[in-house]
């Protein structure tokens, strides 16, 4: 079986994240990591073409500069292939732009993938409907916050987190499922995957090659604009419990007010 | 000219960080505590193929150099792991038997090497030969188809989990100059004649060192590494690497220390600032990360001339010194700024010391070097 896995490469998040001040777009300019959220998905896609007899794990990213940073990192972890997608042209596309991306991504692999795997959202800037929407576009079922992923008999099983618990959900194939982060864990790349990753294949794709126009995607193409920013509300001193006896209590009461419980 | 790293070695770097940061220095500590190793670390960088980053792809290695292994050994030290080991069963002994090894011995001893299964440890130092080489008294003898050691090696490291020990020995001398002639013996820690005592020395870390004892140690012919009577020759092979990494083991603690210095710097408040907006505390830190910085430019370039097949020797002299020199500042000045927390365990930098300071003296000293720099890179009269 082949999954492909969407993967975001984003600043690192250990540098300070800088706005554009014209656009309120985040500055993506230099050197690119995977994002860690995507490393969820990536390992699951290995799991799950481990346990079915085989298979290629090819990712698709949008990226601006031809960035290879964090393609370089999921490669060396034992990804097969990459589609890399980039183009001045799509600066400033909206979700629903870069889903077209994506989608027009899906379509360049032959055979089609029969998962695509993508993170419930993404750590830099996120809405979470990227997935979704490249469902909708592909015409493919979906199913979001998949905790634990198995395939049987031609369809896929998933055990969807919910609030409460998790749901057991059944899809036809292909689907696109998107994977909460946390689920499984990540390997470290080997030696010989770091350097194996050197010589693996990465296809190069521009808005014209994916037969995109450029009106559809970027500033051009987006329906959603960021029309101003504000300083999030800075962290206030939180709530000290003093123990006399009866914390535990108070602590419970917190847990479940904050549904952690 | 080029300072940026490969994007290999930049994954490198970022897997390795990452499986040390796994374990940081609090498991280490607790291995050093209980007087255990620390295994699952050493384990897991074997089964990533990281101990043998260096070594030749037909044996099990990764085919590359020793500037990868440099940075796998400084940043399990910069997450709080410094792994002495490293300096001595992958990148001198291990180096020696790629180099000197017959088909055979490289069978024997490269894969399980590079995949961390098996430890070798170097025996050099005597008690009454030291830093010169030439007076060294350890003797082998040749007779009936097999060799006999005899004598005595002082602070060998981890002899107890060793598999082998590769001793360096006299087994001649040369008429001229009256100075040894030394081979090369691969000896196993359970060979007859062979006994280990462990030196008790303030140093906290998981490796012991060992007092060994050859007493008509027993060894075949094809326990001999490399040529006879070319043992100093091809030891000076491996000097290089050992070096290199006893460089790259201070870089990481200097990284490891100024990184824990900044942390606290900036959160500590005791008048109505951070102590860290205090020049008093700020300069002495910026200072020791110029040195610090500059000494890993310095271990760059070593690593990269020893792999270009340039004489590498004054860049990894100067390497080795500068990093022991700018990682005992870091360290001392990470104590420094955390005041008497600088000194508690839970803080995790004095224990750090003992193996600091040791880089200072092993695996070549501070003045060794200074009279290599002063005689090879001034011209100075040789001064002794
Ligand atoms: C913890 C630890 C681990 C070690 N591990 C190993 C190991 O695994 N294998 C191994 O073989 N050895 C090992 N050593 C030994 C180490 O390499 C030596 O201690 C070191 O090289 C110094 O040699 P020495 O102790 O004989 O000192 P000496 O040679 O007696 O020197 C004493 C002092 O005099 C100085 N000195 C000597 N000659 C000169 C000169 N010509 N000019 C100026 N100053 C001079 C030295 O720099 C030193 O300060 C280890 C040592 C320690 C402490």
């Amino acid at each position: 079986m082949n999954v492909a896995v969407c993967v975001k490469q984003i600043p690192d998040p250990v540098e300070p994240y800088a706005l554009d001040s014209n656009t309120h777009s985040l500055v993506r300019e230099g050197k690119l990591v995977l994002d860690d959220s995507d490393s969820y998905g990536v390992e699951m896609a290995l799991q799950l073409v481990e346990a079915n007899g085989g298979g290629e794990v090819v990712l698709l990213s949008m990226a601006p500069n031809n960035e290879m940073g964090g393609l370089r990192t999921a490669l060396a972890m034992g990804a097969t292939s990459a589609v890399l997608v980039s183009d001045p042209l799509l600066k400033g596309s909206d979700a629903l732009g870069t889903a077209k991306v994506l989608a027009a991504a899906v379509r360049t692999l032959d055979p089609l993938p029969d998962i695509v795997l993508a993170a419930t959202e993404s750590t830099d800037g996120y809405t979470g409907t990227t997935p979704v929407q490249l469902a909708e576009l592909l015409g493919w079922p979906s199913v979001s916050f998949a905790k634990h992923v198995e395939i049987s008999g031609g369809t896929v099983k998933v055990e969807r987190q919910t609030e409460a618990g998790y749901d057991d959900v059944t899809s036809p194939l292909p689907a696109v499922i998107t994977v909460t982060a946390g689920v499984v864990e990540p390997r470290y790349p080997s030696f010989k995957g770091i350097m194996a990753a050197r010589g693996k294949p990465v296809a190069e794709h521009t808005v014209a090659s994916l037969g995109l126009s450029a009106d559809e995607v970027g500033f051009l193409g987006a329906r959603q604009e960021v029309v101003s920013v504000q300083a999030a509300e800075a962290r206030s001193g939180g709530e000290i419990i003093v123990d006399e006896g009866d914390a535990h209590a108070s602590i419970v009461a917190f847990l479940e007010q904050i549904k952690v419980l | 000219m080029d300072f940026s790293p490969t994007p290999e070695q930049e994954l490198l770097k970022e897997a390795v960080a990452g499986i040390a940061g796994h374990y940081g220095h609090e498991y280490f500590q607790e291995k050093t505590r209980q007087g255990a190793k620390p295994d699952e670390l050493w384990s897991e960088l074997g089964a990533g193929g990281y101990l043998g980053v260096h070594l030749p792809s037909a044996y099990g290695g990764g085919g590359m150099g020793v500037a990868e292994l440099t940075i796998v050994c400084e940043e399990v030290a910069a997450a709080g792991c410094p792994l002495l080991l490293m300096l001595v069963s992958p990148a001198i002994c291990a180096t020696l038997i790629a180099r000197f090894g017959t088909a055979s011995q490289k069978q024997r001893w490269l894969p399980p090497m590079a995949s961390g299964e098996a430890k070798m440890a170097f025996a050099i130092t005597e008690p009454d030969a030291g830093s010169n080489s030439h007076r060294i008294a350890t003797t082998a003898v040749h007779e009936g188809g097999r060799w006999a050691l005899y004598g005595t090696k002082h602070y060998i490291s981890g002899v107890d989990e060793a598999d082998a020990v590769i001793v360096v020995a006299r087994t001649g001398t040369e008429e001229a100059t009256r100075r040894a002639r030394l081979s090369l013996f691969i000896v196993g820690t359970d060979a007859k004649g062979f006994e280990a005592r462990k030196i008790p020395v303030e140093i906290a870390a998981p490796e012991k060192q060992f007092t060994i004892f050859l007493d008509d140690c027993t060894l075949g012919e094809d326990d001999l590494l490399g040529t006879e009577g070319e043992g100093l020759r091809q030891v000076f092979a491996g000097l290089n690497p050992e070096r290199l990494m006893g460089a790259a083991i201070s870089c990481g603690i200097g990284r490891y220390a100024l990184e824990k210095a900044s942390a606290y710097a900036t959160h500590r408040t005791v008048w109505d600032r951070p102590i860290g907006a205090h020049q008093g505390i700020a300069h002495p830190l910026a200072v020791a990360k110029i040195e610090l910085e500059l000494a890993r430019l310095m271990l760059s370039k070593a690593a990269w001339s020893y792999d270009a097949g340039l004489d590498a020797g004054e860049a990894a002299n100067m390497a080795k010194y500068a990093a022991a020199e700018a990682s005992l500042r870091a360290l001392d000045q990470a104590i420094q700024t955390h005041g008497g927390n600088g000194l508690a365990s839970e803080f995790g930098l004095a224990d750090l010391w003992g193996t600091a300071r040791l880089l200072r003296t092993a695996p070549v000293s501070r003045e060794m070097i200074l009279n290599y720099v002063a005689q090879h890179s001034l011209g100075l009269p040789k001064s002794y």
